[in-house]
C-alpha cells in the first residue's frame, strides 16, 4: 500500500503511468477503434496526405495510416508482453535455482550469461532469429532468449541476497526441503524488486521488437509494426513523408512512457535511490542544490 | 593529485610494485586470450549446430527451389553434407582453421573475402561514432554536473531522455529526410565522400552520446560531492581545476567501463544504422545475407562480429586495469 502511495505522490510517474495504460487500452481495443479496415488495400487511394477521411493519410496501397498505427500497438504489445513473460518464466526459476543451490551449476549458468552478456542484444536477437526464422513468433523467442542473461542474473542475485535470511535458516531447520523454500520463501521475498526490473527492461523489448521489424527479421508484413512501417515509409520519403509521424511518435512515446515509468516503479520500491539520483532522468525540482 | 585518500602502497619502491601490476597484467592477458581461442572454438561449434538446426536441406537451398533432384544430389556430394554429422563437423573446423569459410551461395566468392571490406567499414562508423559520443557525453555531462538543477542541467537531462527512447531508425529517417530530401545538403546513402560519413556517424554518435551523457552526469555529481572536492574547494582551488583535474579524473573509472561496455553496443547499433544509411558495413551484411538465406555467409558474418565482441570486451579489461591498478592486484 505503501508502494501505491509512494508511486502516487511522483507526478511525472503518474503522468507516464497513465499514457502507458492508454497504450495497452488501445492494443486491448484495438480491433474495435480502428477508423478503417487496416488490411484493405485500395490502389486508387494509395499516398495521400492526411485529410479528415484518413488522419495521418494513406500508404502506398491505400490502407489507412492510423489504423496500421493502431493495430501496430496491439501487434508491438502482444509481442514485447509475451517476450516478456518468456524471460521472466524461464529466467527467475533458472536464476533463483542457481542462485539458491550454488556449486556447480551456478559457476556454469553464471559463465554462460557472462558469455552471453558480452553481445549486444539485438545481434543475439538477430542470430536467434537466423533460426526460429523471421516471424512473429521468430521476434517473441528471440527477445525473450536474448534478454534472458539478464533475468538470470538479477532472481540469482536477488536469491542469493535472501539465502542468509533467518527466515529461510528456520524453515531449514524446520526440514522444509529446496523446492519447498525456493517457492514459499524466496520467490515471494523477491518478487518485487524482479517484476520492477522487468518493468525497467520493457523498453527494451519494444526497441528490439521494432528494430528487428524495421530490419525485415521482425513482423511480416502485411501485420502492421512501427519499425516495419518505417521501413516502408522510408521509401516514399520524397512523395510522403507524412507517412513516417504516426509511427515515430508512436515508438517513441511509448518507449518514453515505458522507461519513465520503470524508473519510477523502481524508484518507490527503494526510496534510497531517490537520494542518489543515480537512476532518475528528470532532475527533481525540491532538491537542494548541493554545489552551491 | 593530494586529495585522493592516500594508499598504503605508496610507501612501496615503486620498481616492485611496476613489476607486480606488470606480472598480474600479463598473465591476465594470457587467460583472456586461452579465453577467446576457447570462446572462438565454442562459437564455431554452435554455428555448426545452428546451421544444421534450421529447417530445410541446405543442399535444396543452394541449388534453388526450382532445380532438379540430380543436381540436388550432386551438390550434396560435392559439399559433403551426404556424410555423416561428426565428418561434417570435422572438416568443416579444420577448414575454418585455415581461413576458409566457404562459399557465399549467391556471388560464389568466398566469404572471407567478403567479409574483410565489409568489417573495416562497420569499425570506421563505430570508431567515428563512439569518438563523437564520447566528445559530446564528456562535455555535456560534466555542464550537467556542474549546473545541476539549473536550465542548463535540465536541458541536457532533456536531450539524453529524447535520445535514449527514441530509435536510431526514427532519427536516421528523419536525418534523411531534413537533410537529405528536403534540404538536399547530404547523401542519402553510400560512403565515398566525408559527407557520406556526417548522417550515420552522427545518427549513431547522439543516439549513444545519449545514454553515456545521463552515466557520465551521474558519476560526475557523485565524484563533485566526495570530500576531496569540498577540501580543494576551501583551498580556494578555482572551480575549472576543481572539475577537470580532481573530480573527472575521480569519475574517470567507471565511466571507462562504461564507455567500453558502450562500444559492444554501438557496434550493434550499426547493424541498424547500416541498414537505414546503405552502408557497405558487416552489419547490413549480415541481415542481408540472413534475408537471402545465404547460410555461409551467415556463419562468417556472425564468426567475425563475435570475434570483435570478445576482442573489444579484452580492450575494455585491458584499458580499466591500467586505469585503475588497484585492479590488477585482484
Amino acid at each position: 500500500m505503501e508502494f501505491f502511495k509512494r508511486y502516487a505522490s511522483d507526478k511525472v510517474g503518474l503522468f507516464f503511468g497513465v499514457l502507458l495504460l492508454i497504450f495497452y487500452f488501445v492494443a486491448l481495443t484495438a480491433q474495435w477503434i480502428t477508423p478503417a479496415d487496416p488490411f484493405e488495400t485500395s490502389l486508387s487511394e494509395g499516398l495521400q496526405p492526411p485529410s479528415a477521411a484518413h488522419w495521418l493519410g494513406t500508404d502506398q496501397f491505400g490502407r489507412d495510416t492510423l489504423s496500421r498505427v493502431i493495430l501496430a500497438t496491439q501487434v508491438t504489445a502482444k509481442i514485447t508482453t509475451v517476450a516478456l513473460l518468456f524471460s521472466l518464466l524461464l529466467g527467475v526459476p533458472i536464476g533463483m535455482i542457481v542462485g539458491y543451490r550454488g556449486g556447480l551449476a551456478d559457476a556454469v549458468v553464471m559463465r554462460i550469461t557472462d558469455m552471453m552478456l558480452i553481445f549486444p542484444t539485438i545481434m543475439l536477437a538477430i542470430v536467434i532469429v537466423v533460426v526460429v526464422g523471421p516471424s512473429e513468433s521468430g521476434v517473441v523467442v528471440a527477445l525473450g532468449l536474448s534478454q534472458l542473461p539478464n533475468f538470470i542474473r538479477i532472481a540469482r542475485s536477488a536469491a542469493l541476497s535472501v539465502r542468509r535470511e533467518l527466515y529461510v535458516e528456520a524453515a531449514v531447520s524446520a526440514g522444509a526441503g529446496w523446492p519447498d523454500i525456493l517457492l514459499r520463501h524466496v520467490l515471494h521475498n523477491i518478487s518485487g524488486p524482479v517484476i520492477v526490473k522487468a518493468t525497467l527492461a520493457l523498453p527494451g523489448f519494444v526497441l528490439g521488437a521494432s528494430s528487428l521489424s524495421y530490419l525485415g527479421l521482425g513482423v511480416q508484413p502485411p501485420t502492421p509494426e512501427w519499425g516495419q512501417m518505417l521501413h516502408e515509409a522510408k521509401d516514399f520519403l520524397t512523395s510522403a513523408p507524412y507517412l513516417i509521424v504516426g509511427p515515430a511518435i508512436a515508438l517513441s512515446i511509448f518507449v518514453l512512457s515505458a522507461n519513465m515509468v520503470g524508473d519510477s516503479l523502481n524508484e518507490s520500491l527503494d526510496p534510497k535511490l531517490k537520494g542518489r539520483r543515480l537512476k532518475r532522468i528528470l532532475p527533481r525540482l525540491n532538491r537542494k542544490k548541493a554545489m552551491s | 593529485m593530494g586529495f585522493v585518500s592516500p594508499d598504503p602502497r605508496d610507501n612501496l619502491p615503486a620498481t616492485w610494485e611496476g613489476q607486480k601490476t606488470g606480472l598480474a597484467m600479463a598473465r591476465m592477458i594470457l587467460n583472456r586470450f586461452i579465453f577467446m581461442i576457447f570462446a572462438g572454438l565454442l562459437l564455431l561449434t554452435f554455428l555448426f549446430c545452428l546451421f544444421h538446426a534450421i529447417p530445410g536441406d541446405p543442399a535444396r537451398l543452394i541449388a534453388g527451389d526450382s532445380a532438379p533432384e540430380n543436381l540436388v544430389q550432386s551438390i550434396r556430394v560435392a559439399y559433403g553434407l551426404d556424410q555423416p554429422l561428426m565428418t561434417q563437423y570435422t572438416t568443416y573446423m579444420a577448414k575454418v582453421m585455415t581461413g576458409d569459410f566457404g562459399l557465399s551461395n549467391f556471388s560464389r566468392q568466398p566469404v572471407l573475402q567478403i567479409v574483410g571490406p565489409r568489417l573495416l567499414n562497420t569499425a570506421k562508423l563505430a570508431a567515428w561514432s563512439m569518438l563523437l559520443a564520447m566528445t559530446v557525453s564528456l562535455i555535456l555531462g560534466c555542464l550537467s554536473a556542474t549546473y545541476w538543477n539549473h536550465p542548463v542541467d535540465r536541458g541536457i537531462t532533456a536531450f539524453s531522455l529524447v535520445g535514449i527512447c527514441t530509435p536510431i531508425f526514427v532519427t536516421g529517417i528523419l536525418a534523411i529526410y531534413l537533410f537529405g530530401v528536403h534540404l538536399r545538403w547530404l547523401p542519402i546513402g553510400g560512403m565515398t565522400t566525408w559527407k557520406h560519413y556526417i548522417m550515420p556517424v552522427a545518427t549513431l554518435g547522439l543516439a549513444q552520446a545519449a545514454g553515456f551523457t545521463r552515466m557520465v552526469r551521474a558519476c560526475m555529481i557523485d565524484a563533485l560531492g566526495r570530500d576531496f572536492v569540498t577540501t580543494a574547494r576551501s583551498k580556494g582551488v578555482p572551480e575549472h581545476v576543481i572539475v577537470f583535474k580532481h573530480a573527472l579524473r575521480n569519475a574517470l573509472l567507471p565511466i571507462i567501463t562504461l564507455f567500453g561496455l558502450g562500444l559492444g553496443h554501438t557496434l550493434g547499433g550499426a547493424a541498424v544504422a547500416e541498414s537505414i544509411f546503405n552502408w557497405p558495413g558487416l552489419g547490413r551484411l549480415m541481415v542481408d545475407s540472413i534475408l537471402t538465406r545465404d547460410l555461409p555467409l551467415t556463419q562468417g558474418c556472425i564468426f567475425f562480429f563475435a570475434m570483435l565482441f570478445i576482442l573489444v570486451n579484452l580492450i575494455v579489461d585491458l584499458l580499466y586495469r591500467w586505469a585503475d591498478p588497484r585492479m590488477a592486484n585482484e
